[in-house]
C-alpha cells in the first residue's frame, strides 16, 4: 500500500533489463568516467541527454519514476550551479546580474559540476531498476568468480533494504501515535535515531535469525560450490554496449592526455 | 497412536503425570519400540530436555515423541510452552545453529540429530515458518523453489524438472517468473512450501505457517497440507492454533505445556476433556482458548444436559458437532427466544466517519466515500481481506494518513485539522508489534511519556501511572526495559501507553496476527474491562472470526476500498456473499446453529454465543431468564 521506492529493481523486458548485469555494470562505470572526465559544459549535456535517453528508451522507466528518484538531487545539483556561478571567479563577463558580473566561463564550469551529479544519480538509478539484484550476484559468482556465500550477503543485504524501509515508516507512524512529534535539525534526528534503533534492532535480529534458518535448512554452504540454473550471459548486445563504452572512455580521456580537447575548449585561446 | 516411553527418563516423567492423564499414554516396551525404529519411524526423539545458550531454566524437559511414516501430527499449547523449540530440533537447527545445553537421544529419518548437519536434513527435513517474508530468500518464485538443489548441486535439467513438479502441487503452475513480493499472503506461504517440496522431503515441519494470513490464505494453506499427506504420504509435524479448520484432518495431537507433552493421542481423545495449560507468565489458560469449537460445544452441551462427556464420538467439525446436538434435545417443544443482547445499542455517536475517500495518488484511491458512525462504548471489528483498505482507514483515524478536511467528526469536533499529537490524545492505537511503540528504556518512563510531552505536573503523572500500571499488572516491573518483557506483556504495555491519555477510542491493528488465540483473549479481557472502566469505545482490525464473534457489537467490512457492511455480526456471517468477499469464515458455533435452526426452527436460532446455543438445544434458556 505504500510508495514504492525509484530506487528499487522492477522487472521488465527492456533492453537494459534483458542486458547481463556485468555489462550494466560496465556502463555504470564507463559513464561515471566519462562525467569525471568531462569539466565542459557541452559535453556534460551530451552525457546526460544519453544517459536520459538510455533510461527512456533502453531502460523503459517512465518520466514519472525518473523524477520521483532523481527530484531531490535535481534541486541539489540547481543549487549547486548557481551558487557556483555566483562565486567562481572568471575572465569573460556572459550578463551582469544586479550589476554583478557573471562569467562565461564559471557558468560553463559550474553547469558542468553539477550535471555531472546528476548524471551519476540518474545512471545509477538506470542500473538499480533494471538489475535484479540475485541476477547480479550470481553474475559476480559465475563470472568474476566471486564465492557464492560473499555474493549471497550482498545480494541480501540488498533485498532486505525495502523490508527495512517498510519498518522504518511503521516504527515511524507508531511512535507518532505515542506523540513523538519529529523535529527539524541534527540533534533531533540523533534522538530520533536513537529511538528508532532498538526496535529496528530488535526486529532485524528476529528477521536475520529467520533467514538463516531458512538457507541453512535448504543446505546453503552445504558444498564448496553451487548450480545456478541460469546465469546471466554475455551476449551480441553486451559485447558491443562493452565496447562502445570502452571506445567513449578510451577516446575521451586519450584526446585530454594528447591535449585535443585543451585546443578545442571554448575558452582555452582567451 | 500412542506415545512409547521406555527409557528410565521416560518413566519418570510418566510418573509425574497426574492419574487421569496416565491412562492416555501407554508405556511400550523396548523391543516394541525397536521394532516401531525398524518399521521406519520419522521422528525418534527420547526423553530430550534442552536450554538456550546462556539460560538455566530448560525450554524443553524430559521430552520422548515418535512420529511414524505417514502421520500427520498437529503440536498445541500456549505460548512459551516450547513447541516452535521442539520443531527446531527435527532437523538440527538446535543443537546446531541455535546453541545451548540439549540432553537425550534425538533421531530424525534415522540419523542423530546431534551428529547430523543442518543442511544434511535438507532431502529429509522441510521447514516452513510463520513470516513469509523472513524465510523468502529470493525474489522470483522460481528462484525460491529452485534455491535448495541448487545448493545440492543437482544437475539444473532434474532441478528445473522438480520446480514444476512442487509449483504443480501446491497450485501455482505457470507462477514460476512471478515477484514474490508481488503475490498474497497465502500465495507467499504456498511458495515457501513448494520451496522444500522441490527437495521431496520424508517429513515436512511446520511452524504456525498460517499465522499471518487471512482465513482465505489459511485454507489454501491446509488443503495443500492435507493433500500432501493424504496423496503424497508426506509425514507433517505442524505447530498452529487455528484448530477449528485442523482438527479433523490431522492424525494425531501432542499438547504441550511448560516444556513438556502433556498429552499425545488421537484427535477426538485429544479434545475429550478440557485441560488447562500455562501461559508464558504462569497464569492458567482455559481450554477453550485452544481447543476446537465443535468439540467446545459438545463438551459445553454434554454438561448441561447432564449427559457423560463424549470421547469415541466427540465432534470435531460442524456436521458431526450437528448430529451430535441432535441426540441432546430435550424433550418437549419450547419457543427458540432471542439471544438478549449483551450491551445495548450506543445512542451516543463518538465519533462520524463521513463521505471519506482516501489514495496515495490520484488515479488509485484506497477508500471510496466511506460514511459510517462508532458509537460511545461499543466494540467494533473492522473486516476485510488483506490490502482491502482497512488498515489505511484505520490510519486516517490517528492521521498517521492525513484526512482530508471535514471528513472525521469527534463528538461535534471536526478532528481533520489537529496534529497527530493532539488527536493521539483522543485516539489511541496499538500496533501489531508493540515494540514498534517503545520510545523510552524503562516501563514507568513508557508509559508516563505520553503525559510527559503533554506537560502533566510531576504529581498527577505519578498517579496516573501507577493507575494504568495497577490496571494491566505490570507494578513489578516497573523499572525493567520494555524489551526486557514477554510477548504478552510487553502488548499490555503497549496498550497502557495509550490508556494513560485516557483516549475515547482505541484502535486495534490485527490483536491476533502471529499471535495465539489466547492471547488475544487475554487482551480483548483488557479491552472489556476499558470499556466498563472508562466507556472506551474499541475498534479492531481483525479477521480473527472467533474474535469477532465473542466480542464484537458490531462488524464494518470494507472490500475494494468500500465499506460493503455495517452491522451486527450475526448478520454479517448469515451473508454468504459477504464474508466470501471480505475473505472471512463464518465461526462453528454459527454453522452449528444454522444448520440445526434449519431443521428445528422451533428450537433453535442462528447465534454468534455458544453458551446461547447450548441453552436452546438443552431448553434451559426460558428458565434462566
Amino acid at each position: 500500500m505504500n510508495r514504492s521506492t525509484a530506487f528499487q529493481f522492477r522487472s521488465g523486458n527492456s533492453f537494459f533489463h534483458r542486458l547481463d548485469p556485468l555489462t550494466k555494470l560496465a556502463w555504470l562505470v564507463a559513464i561515471s568516467l566519462l562525467a569525471f572526465g568531462a569539466y565542459i559544459a557541452w559535453v556534460q549535456i551530451l552525457i546526460a541527454l544519453a544517459v536520459l535517453f538510455t533510461a527512456l528508451a533502453l531502460g523503459r522507466i517512465s518520466p514519472l519514476v525518473i523524477f520521483r528518484g532523481t527530484w531531490l538531487f535535481g534541486i541539489a545539483c540547481v543549487s549547486f550551479w548557481v551558487i557556483q556561478t555566483l562565486t567562481l571567479p572568471g575572465t569573460h563577463v556572459a550578463f551582469t546580474v544586479l550589476g554583478h558580473p557573471i562569467y562565461a566561463e564559471s557558468a560553463d564550469y559550474a553547469l558542468a559540476s553539477a550535471l555531472r551529479i546528476y548524471t551519476i544519480i540518474l545512471s545509477s538509478l538506470v542500473f538499480v531498476r533494471t538489475t535484479d539484484p540475485r541476477e547480479l550476484a550470481i553474475a559476480l559468482v559465475t563470472q568474476m568468480r566471486v564465492p557464492y556465500r560473499v555474493a549471497y550477503a550482498f545480494f541480501i543485504a540488498l533485498r532486505i533494504v525495502p523490508t527495512i524501509e517498510a519498518e522504518i515508516k511503521t516504527i515511524r507512524a507508531a511512535q507518532a501515535v505515542r506523540g513523538v512529534v519529529r523535529k527539524r535539525g541534527l540533534a533531533s534526528r540523533i534522538g530520533e535515531m536513537k529511538r528508532y534503533a532498538m526496535p529496528l534492532l530488535v526486529g532485524s535480529l528476529r528477521k536475520a535469525s529467520m533467514m538463516v534458518m531458512s538457507m541453512e535448512s535448504r543446505a546453503f554452504g552445504a558444498y564448496p560450490q553451487r548450480t545456478f540454473v541460469e546465469s546471466p550471459r554475455m551476449t551480441v548486445a553486451s559485447y558491443a554496449v562493452m565496447a562502445v563504452m570502452l571506445a567513449l572512455v578510451v577516446t575521451w580521456y586519450g584526446a585530454l592526455a594528447f591535449g585535443y580537447v585543451h585546443s578545442i575548449y571554448v575558452f582555452s585561446g582567451a | 497412536m500412542e506415545l512409547a516411553v521406555d527409557n528410565t527418563a521416560g518413566m519418570a516423567s510418566l510418573r509425574s503425570l497426574d492419574v487421569n492423564d496416565a491412562q492416555e499414554i501407554t508405556v511400550a516396551p523396548s523391543s516394541v519400540r525397536a521394532a516401531m525404529a525398524a518399521e521406519g519411524s520419522v521422528v525418534d526423539i527420547r526423553g530430550i530436555s534442552y536450554a538456550y545458550e546462556g539460560e538455566v531454566d530448560p525450554v524443553l524437559r524430559d521430552i520422548s515423541l515418535e512420529v511414524g511414516d505417514g502421520e500427520f501430527v498437529l503440536i498445541l499449547g500456549p505460548s512459551g510452552c516450547g513447541k516452535s523449540t521442539l520443531l527446531q530440533v527435527l532437523n538440527g537447527t538446535i543443537p546446531h545453529t541455535l546453541r545451548g545445553r540439549l540432553e537425550g537421544d534425538a533421531f530424525v529419518c534415522g540419523k542423530s540429530v546431534v551428529e547430523t548437519r543442518v543442511a544434511s536434513f535438507a532431502t529429509e527435513v522441510g521447514m516452513v515458518f510463520q513470516d513469509p517474508e523472513a524465510q523468502i530468500i529470493n525474489t522470483l518464485v522460481r528462484d525460491e523453489v529452485r534455491f535448495g538443489l541448487e545448493n545440492l548441486c543437482r544437475p539444473a535439467d532434474e532441478i528445473v524438472a522438480r520446480q514444476t513438479e512442487a509449483l504443480a502441487f501446491v497450485g501455482l503452475d505457470g507462477f514460476g517468473d512471478r515477484s514474490i513480493f508481488d503475490l498474497s499472503g497465502g500465495q507467499k506461504q504456498r511458495v515457501s512450501v513448494a520451496a522444500v517440496l522441490a527437495a521431496r522431503p520424508r517429513l515436512l515441519v511446520l511452524d504456525e505457517p498460517t499465522a499471518n494470513l487471512d482465513p482465505n490464505g489459511m485454507a489454501e494453506i491446509f488443503g495443500v497440507l492435507r493433500r500432501l499427506n493424504r496423496e503424497a504420504s508426506t509425514t507433517i509435524v505442524m505447530v498452529e492454533h487455528r484448530v477449528d479448520e485442523l482438527a479433523d484432518c490431522v492424525t494425531r495431537v501432542v499438547m504441550m505445556d511448560r516444556g513438556s507433552i502433556v498429552f499425545d493421542g488421537d484427535p477426538r481423545s485429544a479434545f475429550s476433556k478440557r485441560r488447562a495449560a500455562h501461559s508464558e507468565e504462569g497464569d492458567a489458560v482455559p481450554s477453550s482458548a485452544w481447543f476446537p469449537q465443535a468439540a467446545e460445544f459438545a463438551l459445553a452441551l454434554a454438561d448441561a444436559s447432564g449427559t457423560p462427556a463424549p470421547s469415541a464420538d466427540l465432534p470435531l467439525n460442524v456436521d458431526e458437532a450437528v448430529r451430535f446436538a441432535e441426540a441432546h434435545f430435550a424433550s418437549g417443544a419450547r419457543a427458540a427466544l432471542p439471544e438478549r443482547a449483551a450491551i445495548p445499542p450506543s445512542e451516543k455517536p463518538l465519533l462520524t466517519v463521513r463521505n471519506l475517500s482516501f489514495g496515495y495518488e490520484r488515479k488509485q484511491p484506497i477508500l471510496t466515500d466511506i460514511n459510517f458512525t462508532l458509537g460511545e462504548g461499543e466494540i467494533v471489528a473492522l473486516c476485510g481481506r488483506n490490502g482491502s483498505g482497512k488498515t489505511t482507514l484505520a490510519r486516517l483515524l490517528v492521521h498517521i494518513n492525513a484526512p482530508p478536511p471535514g471528513t472525521l467528526m469527534l463528538g461535534e469536533r471536526d478532528i481533520t485539522g489537529l496534529s497527530a499529537r493532539d488527536i493521539s490524545a483522543e485516539i489511541g492505537y496499538v500496533f501489531q508489534n508493540p515494540d514498534h511503540q517503545f520510545v523510552t528504556d524503562r516501563v514507568w518512563d513508557e508509559i508516563a511519556y505520553g503525559l510527559v510531552v503533554r506537560g502533566y505536573a510531576d504529581h498527577a503523572i505519578e498517579e496516573r501511572v501507577g493507575e494504568v500500571l495497577d490496571i494491566v499488572d505490570l507494578k513489578r516491573y516497573r523499572d525493567k526495559s520494555p524489551f526486557s518483557l514477554s510477548l504478552g506483556e510487553r502488548r499490555r504495555l503497549s496498550v497502557a501507553t495509550m490508556l494513560v491519555l485516557e483516549p475515547r477510542l482505541l484502535v486495534l491493528d490485527e490483536p491476533t496476527i502471529g499471535q495465539d488465540h489466547e492471547r488475544a483473549q487475554l487482551l480483548m479481557g483488557l479491552m472489556a474491562r476499558l470499556r466498563e472502566r472508562y466507556g472506551t469505545t474499541i475498534l479492531m482490525i481483525t479477521h480473527d472470526v472467533r474474535l469477532v464473534a465473542e466480542w464484537a457489537d458490531r462488524a464494518l467490512v470494507v472490500s475494494g476500498g468500500r465499506l460493503r457492511f455495517d452491522g451486527l455480526p450475526q448478520a454479517m456471517f448469515a451473508n454468504t456473499d459477504l464474508i466470501k468477499e471480505a475473505g472471512l469464515l463464518a465461526p462453528p458455533v454459527f454453522e452449528i446453529s444454522c444448520a440445526l435452526a434449519a431443521e428445528r426452527p422451533d428450537r433453535v436460532q442462528p447465534t454468534l454465543s455458544l453458551p446461547h446455543l447450548v441453552d436452546m438445544i438443552t431448553g434451559t434458556e426460558g428458565r434462566s431468564a
